[in-house]
């Protein structure tokens, strides 16, 4: 019994406990489900064991939206907190542990796996390739996601949740201030879903470098790829360093090192320094691919090619280099001397050259375009202003010497959520409208959609915009409350207002599935956005082999070149398809190591060497395996264009 | 490349002993230390690129702009990160 | 699978031109990987606490030992890819057990350095000097000993199945790999131990 107590939450609440009762009760329900409607093997074959890049990026679609919903339930925990001065709602503890979750979910489990959604769904079909380069790879980077997910998401109610920010600063991070096993969730279920992301990293870089249809050169590539084939080289050169970091914390946690502490040599401020030297980039991996996306919307709906090719691919290649030599300015004030500042705060100024250089090539794109207003086109415009209130709210803080005031108060607060928000988060709900119909073969209502838009813009501005003067007038971050005195009440009553708009803004976009779910039509061919590249010259469903022949381009536009100025596509005739066959694998070496990460946070070292040997012993049956996929014989692909045409 | 002499691979091997040799003249002589960071430094980097072209056929396929383009790309990220975290910790706190 | 027949073995098939290109790229990570060591290791190098420099602790003599033993090794399998490209199965074989058994006893100096340092007093818990080397050291020695079981594993797999396009593609990631971990001691050997021995 007293085995069993480690995993008592250290601070529980009722919200906690009732947490408890609800998470015991969605798992009966989902295993009642499974089995009343007998689709165990349909879940098996068709998911879980897939290596298919449509599959693995739905599923990582699926999973941002239901983080979404919880890194969101925590915001409107710490908005209702903060609402009023000297709130009860929170106390300091659980506030801790509420912004520190909010953080983590809302960047690695949520942007993160949406970003790799839009990356695995559209690049391969964007290129012309039947499937990424390493399809198994693939599919052990969403499984390591969800199961570091999954890991990470079970804390506060299972030994208690990391409570230091998301950021984990040492010494707070360390034994002595952090005695639950909260922080070691960290260190290892960031770890375990970072090895996932830079899988994908070396999986794309090599799908984009080395299959593309012919005749795509690099620069004929859509501007998505492009920003995706950037972003992973971002992946690949940072995530090694925050898997340095976080196993450094984690020995100084669970072995008694002396790297981030306190005595013996131990300089807490390295921690820092390491995860930003990863932190800063990952930003940009987050949000360049939000450029890509922008990049075909607004080119889309304005009936233009891109303005500025070139350009755009020259300015996300320099910010890919800049964004690595930056990162010292989100410690501006941790004591180094004024030469180290300065350097650091002109590398972040000269980083807003570029993006500014893609912001007027959106606007050219848009001039003397036809301009079509729909949902994921309204999400694109509304990017534009409100992004590059927050770029220039970053320039403010790029200067070293002003950052000591504004450090750590909500006018940083304001500025992340103002470039994240209207960032990364549009871009991922224009890029979820706008591929859903190639996705599910329906499209999420307009009406429904726009009402979401404006929602969520006027929320955002409204909860947002009063932290950077509040920020101003000195209100601290991650203070769990504030007395009346300061005068803080008002605005932060304000941002509460704004905050419970946006979630009437989320929850409409679930209405939005279901109704368009039960009432769509279905009947709306391949094309319905009248689009550009290659990704909608594929059928609706999109057939497990994309392509019944490979398609050969010409520009960057080869689809409507297709559509407009009879290009001829398809020349060859059908042959035979090659394709890699689906795998348990994957899924069990990672529900490995699911337990590996467990052991590794409770620090049960028996089961901790057990799992390592499971893993092992996994890519050991790996490596002598002999399994060479399979052929899709010409017939049966004839047989499927036949019957997907005539759907179409 | 079908030859049957590694001939390659003994110049190499060779060459590498002759620069680890050098390099040993750090321990051996009295250098200052910018002298001898020096030694290191210019030993260390011809062999890393000795055993990058010669051993690890860098050059050898059509790829080899990629391989280069990556390998002198993550040289220059991690020494950036090196320098900086130095210059930050060491030389400016 | 289409096997173009002017290409070495190992390039022959497209899915293998993709693995090694793929491997490439993770090879670009692994630098970084040993950057950050690198970076912890120079920040803590002179924070050493109540515990030993590396001057007090080092010695020429085993370091050099394990030098020279990783540098053959990387010759070796160098001659065992050579081998491969020539259809020399056996040969191959051979050049590869050589670098594993090289391999082997690089770690075998290399335990016995630890051990050596731990009677010393330098442990990993002593200071932030000793655990950014040791974990710097034991990073490289990992992902040797990892590189022992899956080299066993190549040798194996050509044992039983020949010289195909696919043991040719692992026999040469494989030799990739080692020849990586060659070129980090490099960096190790020179700016760890000669460093803090001048």
């Amino acid at each position: 019994m007293e085995f069993f107590e480690r995993f008592a939450v250290p601070h529980p609440s009722p919200a906690i406990y009732a947490s408890m009762v609800a998470i015991g009760l969605t798992v009966i329900a989902i295993i009642a489900g499974l089995t009343y409607f007998k689709k165990w093997g349909y879940l098996w074959r068709e998911w879980l064991t897939t290596v298919d890049h449509k599959r693995i990026g739905i599923m990582y679609m699926l999973s941002a939206l239901l983080m979404l919903f919880r890194g969101g339930v925590d915001a409107i925990m710490m908005r209702a907190q903060l609402a009023t001065p000297d709130s009860k709602l929170l106390d300091a503890q659980h506030y801790n542990e509420v912004f520190s979750t909010h953080g983590v979910v809302m960047i690695m489990f949520m942007a993160m796996p949406f970003i790799f959604a839009f990356m695995n769904y559209v690049v391969p079909l964007q290129i012309g390739a039947r499937d990424v380069a390493f399809p198994r790879l693939n599919a052990i980077s969403f499984w390591l996601f969800f199961m570091g997910a999954m890991l990470f998401n079970i804390s506060f109610v299972v030994g208690g949740s990391p409570d230091a920010g998301w950021t984990s600063y040492f010494p707070l991070a360390g034994n002595d201030f952090s005695t639950s096993v909260g922080t070691n969730y960290y260190m290892i279920a960031i770890q375990i879903s970072g090895i996932g992301s830079l899988m994908t990293g070396i999986n794309m870089i090599t799908t984009i470098m080395k299959m593309r249809a012919p005749g795509m050169t690099l620069m004929k590539m859509p501007m998505f790829t492009w920003s995706t084939l950037v972003a992973n080289l971002i992946i690949v050169t940072v995530f090694p360093v925050i898997t340095v970091a976080l196993a450094m914390g984690t020995m100084d946690r669970l072995f008694g090192t002396h790297f981030f502490t306190t005595t013996n040599g131990g300089m807490d401020m390295l921690w820092a320094n390491l995860f930003w030297v990863w932190g800063h980039p990952e930003v940009y991996i987050l949000i360049l691919p939000a450029f890509g996306i922008y990049s075909e919307i607004i080119s889309t709906f304005s009936g233009r090619n891109l303005y500025g090719y070139k350009s755009m691919v020259a300015s996300m290649v320099v910010i890919s280099a800049l964004s690595c030599v930056v990162w010292a300015h989100h410690f501006f004030t941790m004591g180094q001397g004024a030469l180290s500042n300065s350097f650091f705060s002109i590398t972040t100024m000269a980083i807003a050259v570029p993006t500014g250089v893609k912001i007027f090539n959106w606007l050219f794109t848009l001039w003397k375009g036809k301009i079509r207003f729909t949902v994921p086109m309204l999400y694109s415009l509304g990017f534009i202003p409100l992004f590059t209130i927050g770029g220039v709210t970053g320039v403010m803080l790029a200067m070293s010497a002003a950052d000591y005031q504004y450090h750590n108060t909500m006018f940083l607060v304001a500025h992340f959520h103002n470039t994240i928000i209207p960032g990364v988060v549009y871009a991922m709900l224009a890029g979820l409208t706008y591929y859903w119909p190639k996705m599910f073969g329906f499209m999420l209502n307009e009406r429904i959609g726009k009402w979401t838009f404006w929602l969520m813009s006027i929320g955002f501005v409204l909860a947002f915009f009063p932290m950077y003067i509040t920020g101003l007038d000195g209100q601290a971050r991650r203070m769990y409350t504030y007395s009346e005195a300061t005068g803080f009440g008002p605005l932060n009553m304000l941002s509460f207002v704004g905050a419970g708009i946006m979630a009437i803004a989320f929850a409409l976009i679930v209405y939005n599935v279901y109704y368009s779910v039960r009432y769509a039509s279905r009947n709306i061919g391949s094309d319905p956005w009248d689009a550009r590249t290659l990704e909608w010259a594929t059928h609706t469903p999109v057939p497990e082999y994309n392509f019944a022949v490979e398609p050969q381009v010409h520009s960057s536009q080869p689809f409507w070149d297709a559509k407009k100025n009879k290009h001829v596509l398809f020349p060859n005739e059908i042959e035979k398809i090659h394709m890699p066959n689906n795998s348990g694998l994957p899924f069990i070496m990672c529900s490995i190591f699911f337990v590996w990460g467990f052991s590794f946070v409770f620090a049960i070292w028996p089961l901790l060497i057990i799992a390592t040997l499971g893993i092992f012993a996994c890519m050991a049956y790996r490596s002598f395996e002999n399994d060479h996929g399979r052929y899709i014989s010409a017939e049966e692909i004839h047989e499927t264009e036949d019957k997907l045409r005539g759907a179409n | 490349m079908s030859e049957l002499f590694p001939r390659k691979q003994i110049v190499g091997f060779v060459f590498s002993l002759i620069l680890t040799a050098a390099a040993l003249a750090v321990y051996f002589l009295d250098l200052s230390f910018a002298a001898g960071m020096t030694v290191l430094l210019i030993t260390a980097f011809v062999q890393a690129l000795l055993q990058l072209v010669v051993f690890m056929h860098a050059g050898e396929t059509e790829d080899k702009w990629s391989i280069y383009g990556n390998v002198y790309f993550m040289m220059a990220i991690a020494l950036v990160t090196i320098f900086g975290s130095l210059l930050i910790f060491l030389w400016d706190m | 699978m289409h096997v173009d027949h002017t290409q070495p073995l190992e390039y022959s098939s497209g899915q293998g031109r993709l693995n090694i290109y793929g491997f490439w790229v993770f090879l670009g990570a692994e630098i970084m990987l040993f950057a950050t060591l690198f970076t912890v290791f120079f920040v803590l190098e002179n924070r050493t606490g109540s515990g030993p420099n590396g001057a007090e602790i080092f010695e020429i003599a085993p370091v050099l030992a394990e030098t020279f033993i990783l540098l053959t090794s990387s010759f070796v399998i160098g001659l065992g890819i050579h081998a491969m490209r020539i259809g020399n199965k056996k040969a191959m074989m051979t050049f590869f057990a050589i670098t594993l058994v090289l391999g082997l006893a690089f770690l075998g100096l290399e335990i016995d350095e630890f051990v050596t340092y731990i009677h010393e007093g330098a442990t990993l818990q002593t200071s932030a000097f000793t655990a950014a080397l040791m974990t710097t050291l034991g990073t490289h020695g990992a992902h040797v000993t990892f590189g022992l079981f899956w080299g066993i594993s190549i040798i194996m797999q050509v044992k039983k199945r020949g010289l195909t396009p696919e043991t040719a593609n692992k026999s040469f990631i494989f030799s990739l790999y080692w020849h990586f971990l060659d070129v980090v001691w490099i960096f190790i050997f020179s700016f760890i131990y000669l460093k803090g021995m001048m």
